[in-house]
Order: C-alpha cells, then structure tokens, then sequence
C-alpha cells in the first residue's frame, strides 16, 4: 500500500484522526443499543412465549396498552428520538472541543 | 354511509386546504427555485424537520400503517418501527457527511463518489424505479379518497385523481409556489389527530392523549370479542417481521427524496438537529395510526359488523375514512380527515416525481448525454419526465398489486438493498469503487425481485428475499458483494480519496 493509499484511507472500523475517533465511538454506540432495543425486544417476545402461545410481557399493561405492545408501538419510536438527541449533543461537544483547540485554548 | 349530497363538504374542504398551500407558498414565495424540486428554503433544525416530516408523511403513513393494522394488529408496528427507527441510521451513518459532501441528488452523489457515468446512470434508473413504485403506493390512495368521494369506481378514482394532482403541481410550478414546510405539516397532524380524539371522545375512551387512550379499546376488542389486534408474531413470524422491519429501515436511508433533504439545509449542525425534530413530528403521526384500525374494529364488533377476508383486505386501506364515518364524526371532519390524506399524498408524489425527473434530466439527460445543454432545455426535460413518470404512474397504479403499505415496502426493499449501500461504503469505506457499485446495485436489483422471479423455482428465496421484506438479506450481501469487488479492482483515485477524508470526514461540524 502506498503512502498516499494509507493517509487518505477512511474506514468506520479503522478511524485515524482523534475526531473521528470520537465520532466512531458516537456512532457504534448508537447504533448497539439501537439494534438491541429493536430486535432484542422482540427475540425475548418470541422466547418468553409459555406454552400456551403467550408470553409474560403480554400478560400486564402498561399506560393502558398491554406492555409488549406499548414498548414496540410507543417506547422505541420515543427511545430512537431520545438516542438521537444523545447523539447530536455528543458530536456538538465533540465539534465545540475541536474548535477551541484550533483556536488555541486548552479545556 | 353518507350520500353524494353530503360528499360535497368534504370535497370542498380538500380543495379549499389545496388552495391555502398555493396561497401560502405565494406569500412566502422565494426567489429562489431549481429544476431539482429542491427549492423552499427553510432555516433552523425545526423547520428542517417540518420539512423532512411533511416530505415523508404520505398515503403509506396517513393510510397504509392502519390499514395494516386493521387487517394484521402487531405487523403494523414492524411498519411503525422501520419507518422511524430508520432515521437513527440516517442521523449517524449519513446525515452530516452528505451535507459535507455536497452533492443535488443521489445518482448524483455516486457518479461523483464513484467516478463513473455508468454508476451515475443506473443509480439513475434505480432512483427512476423507486419513483414509480412508491408513487404507485401513493396514486393507490388517491385513487380510493377520490372514488368514495365521486362515488365512483377506483379507476375512475385513480384517473381523476392523477389529473387534479397533476394540474396542482403545474399550478404551483407555474405560479412559483415555495414550499411552506411548517405549514405543510401543522396541517397534516391536525387533520390526523384531532378526528382520533373526537372519536375517542365519542366511543368513551381517554380522548385527551388517544395514542394512549386506545389502549383500553384493544383490551375491550379482546375480552368482549375475542379479536387480539395485540397478538406478536401471530400473523408472521419473528424472522418476518424483523425482516420487515430492517428492510424498511434501510430502506429510509436509501430513499432518494429523503436523502436529498440534506442537501438544502443550511449548515451541518442543522443537519443532524432537523433529523431529530423530523423523527419526532413523524412519529407523532406514528404513535396515532395503529388507534384508527383498533376504534375500527371496535366499532364493527359493536355494530356486529363482519367481512370474509378477501372484503376486509380490499377495505383496509379506507379503514381511516371509513373509521371516522362509522364512528358518527361530522362529516366536515371527516372532510378534514381526507384533505390531510389528499395534501400527504400530493406533496410526496410532487416530491417523487421532482426526484425522479431531476435523475432523468440532471443524472441521465446533462451528466452524461448532453453536458452542454442549457439550463432551459434542463428544465424542459424535467417537465417533460414529471409528466412522463406522472402518465406512467398512474398506468400501472389501476391495478395495484398490494395494500398501500404493502407496495411502499417493495420500494424500501430497492432502495434498501442498491442505494442504502452505496452511500453507506461511499461514505465510510475509501476503498469501495465503481465497480464494486456497479456489482453490488446489480446484485441488490436481483436480490429485489428475486421473489417475483425465481420465487416459483427456488422456494428459499421465498423464505430469505420476500418481495417487501428482501433487504435484512439483501442489503448485507450486496454490501459484502461491494467489498470483495472493490478489493479486487482498481482501487479510486487519489483526488476522491482525499476529498472523503479531508472534506468530509475532516472534522467534526
């Protein structure tokens, strides 16, 4: 691989720069624990369910909605939005650093 | 039901909000305009995100997710999911590289990031096809609003509806009409939410916030009638539905109409924050839709009301209209009901077809048959594909192949398995080059519609790459496709390379 080939190599697994070291960061995170929060709901769904073809996650409610269905219909649509904005206020720290240090400040 | 006499309120409440956007959009008239269906400048993340909601925000989410919900309970949320849980990819993966990258659309971002006319130009047909089916998804919901409210046969429906939007966005691109985004979507979440809470209101449930208040109706539906609108997994199975609902995901961040909202916004910063406040005014709508099916339903069982499977699957679609008239709405908000349903649809398929017809006249027409041609002649062909695309649309849209939802999926699924991708490995992988695209989109257009094609002799394609459902699959694939190609090939130029690292991911904005 050539000099050029290395230094202008981006690559999410491989960031280079401590920015984008820190925005990896921001972006895997994210996007664990919303993989997690989506298919692993529903995986403990399916393997909760007894015999009877029911599982305990249907059996109480919750804000009036049986709790499964609350948790997939109202909680994750509000969870993404929350992770979002986690996100968001990560990279503008991450922004807000990045520009006092090119300005000279030291945090 | 109501006769034609008293269709006449809500068909003029539909013409008289159809007039107030072109008056709006007057009044705010910029100067600014552009062939790509672009122009409407907004500033701030809240008014970025009014504009991704009332972009997005179409038949498929006023109709489709209850109609879905009507016919399968749970599966619908797997709609609800995709469509929302989709955005948290885009924000991360996307959403401030692409505004660094500054490209007009997304054929337009891969023929640059790829170095080839010929990536460009079957992006360019992908983007073209994506248009025609999600607006097929669309015209199907015009085509029912217009037959209830002419009382007349879908086709009919369809036909005169396609005529009316047509003639409202030669209107408003005659007239200069700006996009009021704001106004655009306060419009469509009143007509959505305030029916569902007189109806809750009306069938005694908690009316005040009735994305809660439905709730107990699902309960009653249950204990009263043996019907589990709730039921996970009993209609499909938990691979069908995350499959679903991963497909539909990728597939937001692979929409090329959602993605050439990033181009517009002013800064990066606004970029990721109007994300955010468009996922929060999309699901606001989201948290509703499942309601209307549910009061729906209730609302037959109690009138003792049943249809065999084929009638309820022909209804579901209407199940929103048909739910606010069976409920004893006044028919002034029923009218209501349906203008938002006929403004969702009509700005989306506007957008779809500018979409579409900016990959026929930038990406195919300037980029790579003419690049002398002027401006004029520009924005002649995309005059001339909006109605070309508009003709076509409303063909294939007399005998529509599924639900609105159902069809919007099929659309998702192509672009989740050939767009999605390329942007993906464009963005974060230096080393991904035209030929890897070209594999790797070729790959996902078979991969789409392998089910329809080899579905009859290879069953497991069936099980793997169903029809709306393909890209939990697919996408991966067609990624590894990408890769593997690209290792082998000619890596991309220097110049590209250091733009992607120095430009876009240079620093953090």
């Amino acid at each position: 691989m050539s000099d050029s080939d290395d230094k202008f190599q981006v690559n999410l697994f491989r960031p280079k720069s401590a920015v984008m070291r820190g925005e990896v960061f921001a972006i895997l995170t994210v996007l664990a624990v919303w993989g997690i929060s989506v298919f692993g709901f529903q995986l403990w769904l399916a393997l909760s369910s007894l015999p009877s073809g029911k599982s305990f996650l249907e059996s109480f409610t919750f804000f009036n909605l049986p709790f499964h269905y609350w948790f997939t219909a109202q909680m994750l649509p509000l969870f993404f939005i929350i992770i979002c904005v986690f996100f968001n206020l990560f990279i503008d720290r991450l922004s807000l650093r990045r520009s006092r240090k090119r300005e000279g400040y030291n945090d | 039901m109501i006769d034609s006499v008293q269709k006449i309120i809500p068909m003029l409440i539909i013409f008289g909000v159809l007039i107030l956007f072109v008056v709006a959009g007057l009044l705010y008239k910029t100067r600014e305009s552009s062939e790509y269906g672009l122009s409407g400048r907004y500033t701030g993340s809240i008014g970025g995100g009014a504009a991704i909601a009332s972009n997005w925000m179409s038949a498929a989410s006023f109709l489709g997710i209850a109609g879905i919900s009507y016919l399968y309970g749970y599966l619908a949320l797997a709609y609800v999911i995709g469509w929302t849980g989709g955005y948290v990819l885009l924000l991360v993966l996307l959403a401030g590289q692409l505004r660094r990258f500054g490209k007009f659309t997304a054929p337009d971002f891969i023929g640059e990031r790829y170095e080839s006319s010929l990536a460009r130009l079957l992006s360019a047909i992908i983007s073209i096809l994506i248009t025609l089916i999600y607006s097929m998804a669309q015209f199907k919901g015009i085509g029912i609003i217009f037959a209830w409210l002419l009382g007349v046969e879908y086709i009919k429906g369809v036909i005169i509806g396609a005529v009316i939007l047509m003639a409202y966005i030669i209107l408003s691109g005659v007239m200069g009409v700006a996009k009021s985004q704001k106004l655009q979507y306060f419009v469509l979440i009143v007509t959505f939410i305030l029916p569902l809470m007189l109806l809750a209101y009306k069938l005694g449930y908690f009316w005040v916030l009735p994305q809660f208040g439905y709730g107990r109706a699902i309960t009653d539906l249950s204990t009263e009638f043996g019907i589990n609108l709730s039921s996970p997994f009993s209609h499909f199975n938990l691979f069908q539905w995350t499959a679903l609902c991963f497909t539909l995901m990728f597939g937001t961040v692979g929409l090329p109409h959602v993605l050439s909202r990033f181009y517009t916004v002013s800064n990066i910063r606004d970029a990721r924050w109007s994300v955010v406040w468009g996922l929060f005014f999309i699901a606001l709508i989201y948290w509703s839709a499942p309601a209307y099916a549910v009061f729906g339903r209730l609302i037959e069982a109690r009138n003792g009301i049943s249809f065999p499977p084929e009638v309820s699957y022909k209804m579901a679609d209407i199940v929103v209209l048909r739910t606010a008239l069976l409920g004893g709405l006044p028919i002034w908000i029923v009218g209501m009901l349906a203008a938002g349903a006929v403004s969702a649809t009509f700005f989306t398929v506007a957008g779809l077809l500018m979409t579409g017809a900016a990959s026929v006249s930038y990406d195919i027409y300037y980029r790579i048959l003419n690049p002398q041609a002027s401006e004029s002649k520009r924005m002649s062909v995309a005059k001339g594909a909006t109605l070309f695309l508009a003709i076509l649309v409303t063909i294939v849209s007399i005998n529509p192949p599924g639900l609105i939802a159902e069809i919007a999926a099929v659309a998702f699924a192509l672009a989740g398995n050939t767009i999605f991708p390329a942007f993906l490995l464009g963005i974060w992988w230096s080393g991904t080059n035209s030929h890897g695209v070209i594999s790797g989109m070729l790959t996902g257009l078979l991969i789409t519609f392998a089910q329809p094609l080899l579905g009859g002799y290879l069953p497991i394609v069936n099980i793997f790459f169903p029809f709306t459902a393909s890209a939990l699959c697919g996408a991966p694939i067609v990624i590894l496709v990408m890769i593997v190609v690209s290792l082998f090939t000619k890596p991309p130029s220097v110049e590209i390379r250091r733009f992607l690292a120095e430009e876009v991911h240079g620093e953090v904005q």
